[in-house]
């Protein structure tokens, strides 16, 4: 009775240990919850970094370009206005020609348009392009008013300069539209081909971006790998030296990181050897006096019989025990490996099946018998010893074992027609030291619980799964499936 | 059959020796004990024995040299004991010139059985058959002897069963299940490493090139066959 709860607080003190490994952040990570990688982030940077200095650059130019033209096209455009505008003055005083001569007579080198105001009257040199309708308002107000103006302004799609002069003595002015086309043309090709650089160097940016990214990730990659091969059981793996003061750094931390682990696990996996034989020697001596004792039990007084038998069953007990934990601390230190040969499935099972002393019907398609599969025949005997004992332990034995082919693996089921194992159990009891609830007590001949961890191991080992589904609908019966793809030959 | 049959144990575990002794006694054997190799070997020299058992991990000298000494001038049947079961120490075991393999603890009646299957006698088919010839290499089962060319070569009694049983049915592909079997006594859960090891031995006896085998051929996933 006092025995029951030894289970459960076993398992609490398993949480216990069980906690959340410390990680240690990483400076300059502290936020965790960034949507890119550093890979994506680095290339970010260095596209927005040469998106800003080309933008400047561009905005730069343009803009200086722009005022230059225009500056130069306004004081070369003021000066012929100016002259134009003294030498219609002069001409409308001497009254000899009409004002539609004096335009018409005027030179204007840079193709602009003049127009002269006298009165009510206006007078273009081209009503088409440039009429009075044409002259801006505002412009027109402040040149009435009596000073000189300039504007810059569309008509039409054509751009213009227009600069208008009064003409007081005559009540009249004159406006001349300088087209500034050539310059608008120049500097929309000076744009483009600016956004055109800009572009490119943001595209070079994010190519030097990459090629950065590449270089202070690829040192990060190794090591990614190196850890990878590490975790699948290459020890020795170990990084180049890098050159680079840095990255030198890094490596050889990640070396000696490396090397302590190593040096760990080979001391753990020694200590796993030595401990076997520690416990096999006196082992050894417990079985060999117990065969001389056994030879002498019909001698023996009952009660010295009995004793001798409680020693016996407990000597196997003990021995099974230690081989488990020497086993399961083999596969902790992954100093595990398959010893496969090519066997008969049906055979096996056969064989396998009258080891364990118990005789479940064998059920199996046509296709399977003689098939040949690759695999490790002492785990696999292991496997299925081990599921035949527990159910023995708990369901009254297997009742039958279904073999069968599935595309090119093999499926092993034993069924069983005991209490079943709960659904909230049926992946726990595949843990160590699991005993579920029908497992609480210690009857005779009761495991610690490594039977089922070791078979999960052994069957992992092979790349396979193994897993328990009840066999009936009120959730009594189970059946163990053993899944082992690609192990046929 | 086997009355007078002397088992030399080396162990240097004073009451594991004693603890197999008188087990092994109880069984009908006669046994010699050695707590090192050193006098393992001086002992053997004097008394030979029918079988030795050999463990592992001794001071001085250790049982994969105290095997190979034996081995130099001596095809008497040797088990290794060994107290870790990791593939390293049973294949040196094997490949020093041991016979067989057990690993602590085991039974004594185990043993027994073992050492039994090691005393037996090669089996021939036909006990009319003499003489066996693949090429240059010549099987005299009645006399228990292995020519190869002019010269007599020097098996081991477990080498020269395995070749007389692979001999019994020249070309035919031999399981490791059906060698350890018939060779060792094995059931089928036997080590086929017993059996690979011992080809192997077998091979750099009777091959011109161990590595390019032409008589004792491996035939991959099968198992192993003569040929001449």
């Amino acid at each position: 009775m006092a025995t029951t709860d030894v289970a459960p607080a076993a398992d609490a003190e398993l949480d216990e240990i069980e906690d959340e490994p410390r990680r240690r952040r990483l400076r300059g990570t502290l936020r965790d919850d960034r949507r890119f990688g550093l890979r994506a982030r680095i290339v970010m940077a260095f596209v927005l970094g040469a998106l800003l200095l080309s933008g400047l650059f561009v905005t730069v130019a343009y803009t200086l370009t722009r005022n230059n033209l225009l500056d130069s096209r306004e004081s070369t455009s003021l000066r012929i206005v100016g002259r134009n505008a003294s030498a219609v003055l002069q001409a409308l005083n001497v009254a000899e020609r009409t004002p539609e001569e004096i335009v018409a007579n005027l030179s204007t080198p840079t193709g602009s348009l003049p127009i002269l105001q006298i009165g009510s009257e206006w007078v273009p040199l081209d009503p088409l392009n440039f009429a009075e309708a044409d002259v801006n308002s505002e412009l027109l107000s402040v040149v009435i008013g009596g000073e000189p103006a300039q504007m810059r302004y569309r008509v039409g799609s054509t751009p213009y300069l227009v600069i208008g002069i009064p003409l007081i003595e005559d009540d009249a002015a004159y406006f001349e539209a300088v087209p500034l086309r050539d310059i608008d043309d120049t500097l929309r090709s000076l744009g483009l081909a600016l956004a055109g650089g800009a572009a490119i160097s943001v595209f070079a940016g994010a190519g030097l971006g990459w090629w950065a990214a590449r270089r202070v990730l690829l040192p990060l990659d190794d090591i990614g790998e190196a850890a990878v091969a590490i975790s699948a059981g290459e020890l020795d793996t170990r990084l180049e030296a890098e050159a680079d003061r840095d990255l030198g750094r890094l490596t050889a931390s990640f070396n000696l990181m490396a090397g302590t682990l190593q040096q760990r696990i080979e001391r753990d996996a020694r200590f796993a050897s030595e401990v076997s034989h520690e416990l096999r020697s006196p082992l050894m001596t417990l079985t060999a006096s117990l065969e001389v004792l056994h030879n002498q039990r019909d001698e023996m007084p009952a009660r010295a019989q009995t004793a001798l038998d409680l020693l016996e069953t407990d000597l196997d007990r003990f021995q099974q025990l230690v081989e488990d934990l020497l086993e399961i601390s083999r596969f902790d230190v992954g100093s595990v490996a398959l010893q496969p040969s090519n066997f008969e499935i049906t055979e096996f099972v056969r064989q396998a099946l009258a080891v364990t002393g118990s005789s479940p019907e064998i059920v199996h398609a046509d296709g399977v018998e003689g098939l040949l599969i690759h695999a490790d025949k002492r785990r696999l005997a292991r496997v299925i010893a081990n599921l035949v004992d527990n159910a023995n332990k708990y369901a009254d034995g297997v009742t039958s074992v279904e073999i069968e082919r599935v595309g090119t693996g093999i499926r092993i089921s034993l069924t069983d027609e005991g209490p079943g194992v709960p659904e909230d159990e049926q992946l726990a009891i595949f843990d160590r030291f699991s005993r579920g609830v029908a497992g609480g007590s210690r009857g005779a001949g009761t495991g610690v619980g490594l039977g089922l961890a070791l078979v999960a191991e052994h069957i992992r080992l092979h790349g396979g799964t193994v897993s328990v589904e009840p066999v009936n609908d009120d959730g009594t019966g189970s059946r163990f499936v053993i899944d082992m793809p690609g192990v046929l030959v | 059959m086997f009355v007078g049959t002397r088992i030399l144990t080396v162990e240097d575990d004073e009451r594991i020796r004693t603890a197999v002794k008188l087990a092994l006694e109880d069984e009908g054997w006669q046994v010699l004990e050695a707590d090192n190799g050193e006098d393992a070997l001086a002992l053997f020299k004097r008394e030979p024995a029918d079988v030795v058992l050999i463990d592992i991990m001794l001071p001085g000298i250790d049982g994969f040299e105290v095997c190979r000494s034996l081995r130099r001038n001596n095809d008497v049947p040797i088990v290794m004991v060994t107290a870790r079961d990791d593939t390293h120490d049973v294949v040196a075991g094997l490949e020093a010139g041991a016979d067989d393999y057990l690993t602590k603890p085991f039974a004594p009646k185990e043993l027994s059985a073992r050492i039994r299957a090691l005393l037996r006698r090669a089996r021939t088919t036909d006990p009319g058959i003499t003489h066996l010839t693949f090429g240059e290499l010549e099987i005299i089962p009645e006399e228990g002897r292995v020519m190869l060319g002019d010269s007599e070569l020097h098996l081991t009694k477990t080498e020269f069963r395995l070749l007389v049983e692979l001999a019994s049915s020249p070309g035919r592909v031999f399981s490791r299940e059906v060698l350890l079997e018939r060779v060792w006594g094995y059931d089928y859960f036997g080590d086929g490493r017993l059996v690979d090891v011992h080809v192997r031995r077998l091979r750099t006896k009777i091959e011109a090139d161990p590595a390019n085998p032409r008589h004792v051929v491996t035939v991959r996933g099968l198992g192993y066959k003569l040929q001449s």
